[in-house]
């Protein structure tokens, strides 16, 4: 059920996420804006100013001291939290850059963009270290694996590839018969699997080592903007914005939808699901800029139901 | 996790440079996870390097001469640096503070030549001195003490002819389970004490060696490579020792060397020695004063040379290799430290989703129903039955753990749970802070 709704954003929310302890939400918008908010109040706790160009995503480097936001004015740039204030601005994106993460030592960064590479940055110094030629169409999403060793980049041009992080060779690329666009990755807890949002309204499970897609979600609608997945609190339903204005559940292992939230007036691009407790965080496009936590207590809903 | 994609078979010795950090160090040494590598330096100061990132990420300021040694206790979070200031000091990593906290600052009244940490227990430190003096000290509260180790000398009836000189210590460590510390002597001689009594339980005269300058071990701690003054790297297959009887009884043996390494034409001297993490290989660093050369042999195959590397023009003083890796980091005098690799070709065809890479031609046999049409709703239905499957999206490998929960019940004896007594704080999930100078932001 609905929790809170937060109102601050002007335009699109495109980011959200909860810090690695769960007390902080931070959100990303085309507003040009990070703010922070307190995930248990839903107060608003700060906003970040500073990019000229719209944010297109943010994270939280595991160690909770910093934030990324990548953005269209072809920066990244780095906010402390303790001083809430920029202390890195990362150049060297010839063009906007769509993603960002920390890898889990939070030490190294990486980033994709409209230039078709992916850069791994040195956070304390903020320079480039590589710049991996990954993909001949922008890179939607770029993210470390569970203990940093492999770096896992998608594109437009429909490829997942999976790259050695230390000598930044590419190991494998997952790729489907059809190449729909690829739009957003996440490694499994465990890193054996991949979970990737692709635009031709489905959502797949790849299995990194045999390269074979174990599993396949859909029920909702995804063909144009590259929406966010997750899985839901408790490791088993998969959580997605649509651009219904819904946001989908389904069962990990039987595929099923499970649950359907209404609320949003526009696409729901931005999910989030808090590290420990059962909550939600999800944002929408310009029609309805606001964030919404819902909280599960009922107990047909998507973690009552395996509890 | 990259070794599950990467060709588990590539593991042998490094054969390129990667990386040459430019530190102003005397010698560097990894960290017991591989991620850093801290260098001592001549200017008494000791630097820990990034080796992600390949970045300086922490200054150890300290010593007001040269340092001599540095350790890393068993989860990096602890390290120890020796001096020629008769200073050991042992610093905190996990401490957010900005110069480094120190945990603990010992002294002596002589310089100091190495020390090292307990490899179970970061209070407890082996410490050699200029003056030929090993010290085991314990910085626990309820064994708090600074104990020297005495060579056990023969029982002479007449007092007066018993004169003979007390041999100097020259190199000491602990074997990697922490039960004995073994110490080089200027006599050719190495002997082997129980960390918990400190009393010797084992000499081992080895002939014609002259003075040892080092010793090492391969990870199962049965093994042991000295160094010598005669130019000769000798590796010995160790004999069980007892538990240390009451009444001060030690063996008294001579090892015969299971394998002998040198440089017959050049007879060139050797700076350090260093096992690679299975301890099938063997590096050498050679005290080549116009040549920076790291000799590499293949333990796994009686001990044959297998090759020379060469890393150009700077001497080399010192070498360690990588704990898990075939890398190896190699000091110059210079101050630079090369960091060797084994570089893998770049793969083309794990650039092609589905594609396999090989070789050489094959003639391609395709199966029967290779290329037949198969009905849509047939293939669809197959694809639906093979998702049906379950999948383990938090189970982490634990291979790994099973390897430490075996290692851990092998350990219980006397030794070791004394060790264990008053642990360090020392656990496995803490985090470097990362240091970000607010100098330039922009």
């Amino acid at each position: 059920m609905l929790q809170y709704t937060l109102s601050g954003h002007t335009r699109s929310v495109s980011s959200l996420k909860f810090s690695p302890d769960g007390t902080y939400l931070a959100s990303g918008a085309a507003d040009k804006l990070v703010k922070i908010w307190d995930a248990n109040t839903g107060e608003l706790v700060q906003t970040l100013e500073g990019h000229a160009e719209g944010i297109s995503d943010i994270a939280w480097s595991p160690d909770g001291a910093f934030l990324a936001s990548a953005s269209d004015d072809k920066t990244i740039r780095i906010w402390s939290l303790e001083t809430m204030d920029t202390v890195r601005i990362l150049k060297g994106h010839t063009n906007f850059v769509f993603c960002v993460n920390f890898n889990p030592k939070s030490n190294l960064l990486v980033s994709g963009g409209f230039d078709e590479t992916v850069r791994v940055w040195d956070v304390a110094r903020g320079r480039t270290l590589k710049t991996l030629p990954a993909h001949s169409d922008p890179v939607t999403a770029v993210t470390f694996n569970h203990d940093g060793t492999l770096i896992a980049s998608c594109a437009m041009d429909g490829l997942i590839r999976i790259w050695d992080a230390e000598s930044g060779q590419c190991l494998k690329t997952l790729a489907d018969d059809d190449n729909p666009i690829c739009s957003h990755i996440k490694f499994t807890p465990n890193s054996r699997f991949i979970l990737a949002s692709t635009q031709d309204s489905t959502i797949r499970l790849w299995n990194t080592q045999t390269s074979r897609c174990v599993k396949t979600y859909a029920g909702h609608t995804n063909r144009t903007y590259c929406l966010f997945a997750d899985f839901a609190p408790g490791a088993k339903h998969i959580v997605s914005g649509s651009e219904d204005s819904k946001i989908y559940f389904w069962n990990l292992q039987t595929r099923e939808v499970v649950q359907v939230l209404e609320g949003h007036r526009d696409v729901v691009i931005a999910i989030a699901a808090h590290p420990k407790r059962p909550l939600i965080a999800s944002a929408a496009m310009e029609k309805d800029p606001t964030i919404r936590l819902w909280a599960d207590q009922g107990v047909d809903s998507w973690i009552g139901a395996e509890t | 996790m990259n070794g599950i994609l990467n060709n588990p078979f590539n593991i042998t010795y490094p054969t390129a440079v990667q990386t040459s950090l430019n530190s102003a160090a005397s010698f560097a040494k990894f960290d017991t996870s591989g991620r850093f590598v801290a260098a001592g330096r001549n200017d008494g100061s000791a630097v820990v390097w990034d080796l992600d990132t390949k970045a300086p990420v922490r200054w150890l300021e300290g010593h007001v001469k040269g340092v001599t040694s540095v350790d890393w206790s068993r989860n990096s979070r602890y390290v120890l640096t020796s001096s020629k200031d008769w200073n050991v000091i042992v610093w905190d990593l996990a401490s957010d503070s900005d110069p480094t906290r120190r945990q603990a600052t010992i002294r002596f009244d002589a310089p100091v030549i190495s020390a090292s940490f307990h490899p179970r227990n970061s209070k407890i430190l082996l410490v050699l001195l200029g003056t030929g003096e090993t010290y085991l000290v314990d910085l626990r509260k309820d064994h708090r003490g600074r104990f020297e180790l005495c060579e056990a000398q023969e029982e002479s009836d007449d007092e007066g002819q018993s004169s003979r000189p007390r041999s100097a210590m020259t190199a000491a460590r602990f074997d990697p389970s922490g039960r004995w510390v073994f110490i080089g002597t200027n006599t050719g001689c190495v002997l082997v004490f129980n960390t918990r009594t400190k009393t010797m339980v084992a000499r081992h005269k080895i002939s014609g060696v002259g003075i040892l300058k080092g010793l090492d071990f391969a990870k199962s701690g049965r093994r042991l490579v000295t160094n010598s003054s005669d130019r000769i790297l000798r590796q010995f297959n160790l004999p069980l020792y007892p538990p240390p009887s009451a009444d001060g009884e030690y063996i008294e043996q001579e090892l015969e060397p299971m394998y002998r390494f040198n440089d017959p034409i050049s007879k060139i001297a050797w700076h350090s020695m260093s096992y690679s993490p299975d301890g099938e290989w063997l590096a050498g660093g050679a005290a080549d004063n116009a040549n920076h050369k790291i000799y590499i042999w293949d333990i796994s195959n009686d001990g044959q040379f297998a090759a020379v590397l060469d890393g150009g023009r700077e001497p080399l003083l010192h070498i360690h290799w990588h704990p898990a890796k075939a890398m190896i980091a190699s000091t110059t005098n210079q101050g630079n430290i090369l960091i060797w690799h084994c570089p893998t070709p770049e793969r083309w065809g794990a650039f092609a989703g589905g594609f396999e890479e090989v070789d050489e031609n094959v003639e391609y046999e395709e199966r029967e129903d290779e290329f037949d049409i198969e009905d849509e709703d047939e293939s669809a239905l197959r694809k639906q039955k093979a998702e049906e499957e379950e999948v383990d999206i938090n189970g982490v490998d634990d291979s790994a753990l099973l390897v430490d929960h075996l290692h851990r019940t092998a350990d219980d004896d006397e030794d070791i749970a004394w060790a264990l007594e008053e642990p360090d704080d020392d656990e496995g999930g803490w985090r470097l802070k990362v240091m970000i100078d607010d100098d330039d932001v922009y």
